[in-house]
């Protein structure tokens, strides 16, 4: 469904996105797993056409996003890292033009419907910017949903969010592939990766460094860790392949070490040698 | 049409705006300024060849003025924001819409707000000067001026780097025009050697059609200047969103 081939973009001397080649199928929900600065954000605006890169190519269901934006355009839809509704217009509004923007068909009855599906009906009459940071998100993948995008970009779809709005918002996230379409997130958070995610490709300094389902990339690592601290406070984790053998350096390290299964993260520091929250 | 979702989304902000009132007031400000400093106050003493009062000539050269800074700022300002701050322009880059429709709906925008604000000009006009007659004439280059204004807001608005910019352009080209193409003293009392300069300027050519009675030679060569700034200011502004990548 979304196809890149040695895809650059560079800003100044900075490498955002470098030589980056990837393939996701259609109807999976696929992470760009990485740190700020990674170069998710960047990948995404190329895929949307926000972006003209450097060079290489990619596809988006067979529509070549450099030389014909237009089309694809047509089947896409963009919830962006920041907010970019109009602030002092009402839900319905927003909703409203974006579907004229993008020729929605019987727009009245799809706004109507949507409100309904993100629990926004009674908030349709309300200016955006008095909406909490939540509403605002679920305003934002509402008015991406409208036009029925076959393949939908969630850019850091639930940053800066209350952790139970975004749970509400993973279940929304969820119900949209079950309808058949495919995603493409980024995200900085492992829970979100871990949960969503079919497959997941973690980026690091523009570059995939690995890719796969979750529980392969934890497989491949090892799946447990032991975490323990020196005396000066340092934390110190010990992949292991077996839980047999993670019991075993546990013993070794004696008091204050736990044993936990391992995640994304380990994975990231493992590749990478950063933190997946570094800034 | 493609161009009517852009113009209705300005829209329904600027009808925000002015149900605010605010934005009525300091529309009307510096042009009522200048008409009460320059109109009825100096206004009084100067004596013109053309043997018109100062106000009546004034009014025109206010309107042409009122129209220029209005369409101009409002587009460049909301565009330069818009893009740089909100990134809500990006919205309409995503949308499978045609450069030129939203060059179109930018700046009809533009044109609108223009309008509005030289509206209330008039009507002042009228009010302090009952000799102010504006003819078709007036208020087809009104248009053009609006037009040309707002497109060049456009290029404005694409190409700052920060909302600062958007003042230092205002400062470098829209307020020396302002001043020196002829609003309130005729471009003749200007030294023949920075004429060149004047005549450049495309406010001096809607300021010398504005006041015309009928279409002379001078006021059909002015026209021509005008809308040939319209078009080229249009294509320019078009390829500029047409090349916009973030």
């Amino acid at each position: 469904m979304i196809k890149i081939e040695g895809v650059s973009k560079n800003y100044g001397k900075i490498k955002a996105v470098d030589s980056l080649t990837f393939e996701i199928k259609k109807g999976e929900i696929f992470g760009l797993l990485g740190p700020n600065g990674a170069g998710k954000t960047t990948t995404i605006k190329i895929l949307t056409t926000l972006t003209k890169p450097d060079s290489g190519v990619c596809f988006i269901s067979g529509i070549n996003v450099i030389k014909n934006p237009q089309e694809v355009k047509k089947i896409i839809g963009v919830v962006p890292q920041e907010n970019n509704l109009e602030r002092e217009l009402t839900v319905y509004e927003n909703l409203y033009l974006y579907g004229m923007l993008h020729r929605v068909k019987d727009i009245k009855r799809k706004i109507e419907d949507i409100l309904e599906v993100m629990g926004l009906r009674d908030k349709k009459d309300v200016v955006v910017s008095t909406l909490s940071g939540g509403l605002q998100r679920r305003t934002l993948l509402a008015r991406a949903l409208l036009p029925e995008p076959q393949v939908l970009f969630l850019d850091e779809p639930s940053i800066g969010l209350d952790p139970h709005i975004r749970r509400g918002l993973w279940q929304i996230i969820r119900k949209v592939k079950f309808e058949g379409r495919t995603i493409l997130l980024t995200t900085h958070y492992i829970e979100e990766a871990e949960v969503l995610c079919d497959r997941v490709g973690i980026l690091s300094h523009g570059r995939l460094s690995a890719f796969g389902t979750p529980q392969e990339l934890r497989r491949d690592l090892g799946e447990y860790v032991v975490d323990s601290f020196d005396d000066y406070g340092r934390l110190f984790s010990e992949i292991c392949r077996t839980r047999e053998e993670a019991y075993k350096i546990a013993k070794n390290r004696g008091n204050g070490v736990t044993i936990r299964r391992s995640n994304l993260e380990d994975v990231f520091v493992k590749l990478t040698g950063e933190r997946i929250k570094e800034e | 049409m493609e161009w009517f979702p852009v113009f209705l989304n300005e829209m329904l902000q600027f009808k925000r705006k002015l149900l605010r009132l605010g934005y009525i007031f300091s529309a009307m400000m510096a042009p009522i300024i200048y008409l009460v400093t320059f109109g009825l106050g100096l206004g009084r003493t100067v004596r013109l060849n053309e043997g018109v009062d100062y106000l009546t000539y004034l009014l025109p050269g206010l309107v042409a003025m009122s129209s220029m800074n209005n369409s101009y700022s409002w587009v460049a300002s909301s565009l330069n924001l818009s893009r740089l701050y909100f990134k809500t322009f990006q919205v309409f880059i995503q949308s499978p819409i045609k450069p030129s429709s939203i060059m179109i709906g930018e700046v009809l925008s533009g044109m609108v707000k223009g309008i509005f604000a030289s509206l209330l000009i008039i009507l002042f006009g009228f009010i302090v000067n009952s000799s102010f007659r504006p003819n078709i004439i007036f208020f087809v280059v009104l248009l053009l001026n609006c037009f040309m204004f707002s497109s060049l807001g456009v290029i404005t608005g694409m190409i700052t780097k920060s909302h600062e910019d958007t003042a230092t352009y205002s400062n470098f080209f829209i307020m020396p025009m302002a001043f020196f193409s002829g609003t309130f003293f005729s471009i003749d009392r200007i030294p023949s050697s920075l004429q060149p300069i004047v005549y450049v300027m495309p406010l001096t050519h809607t300021n010398i059609v504005i006041r015309k009675e009928s279409l002379d030679f001078e006021g059909l060569v002015s026209l021509c200047v005008i809308i040939s700034y319209c078009i080229f200011f249009f294509i320019v502004g078009s390829k500029l969103i047409n090349r916009y990548s973030d």
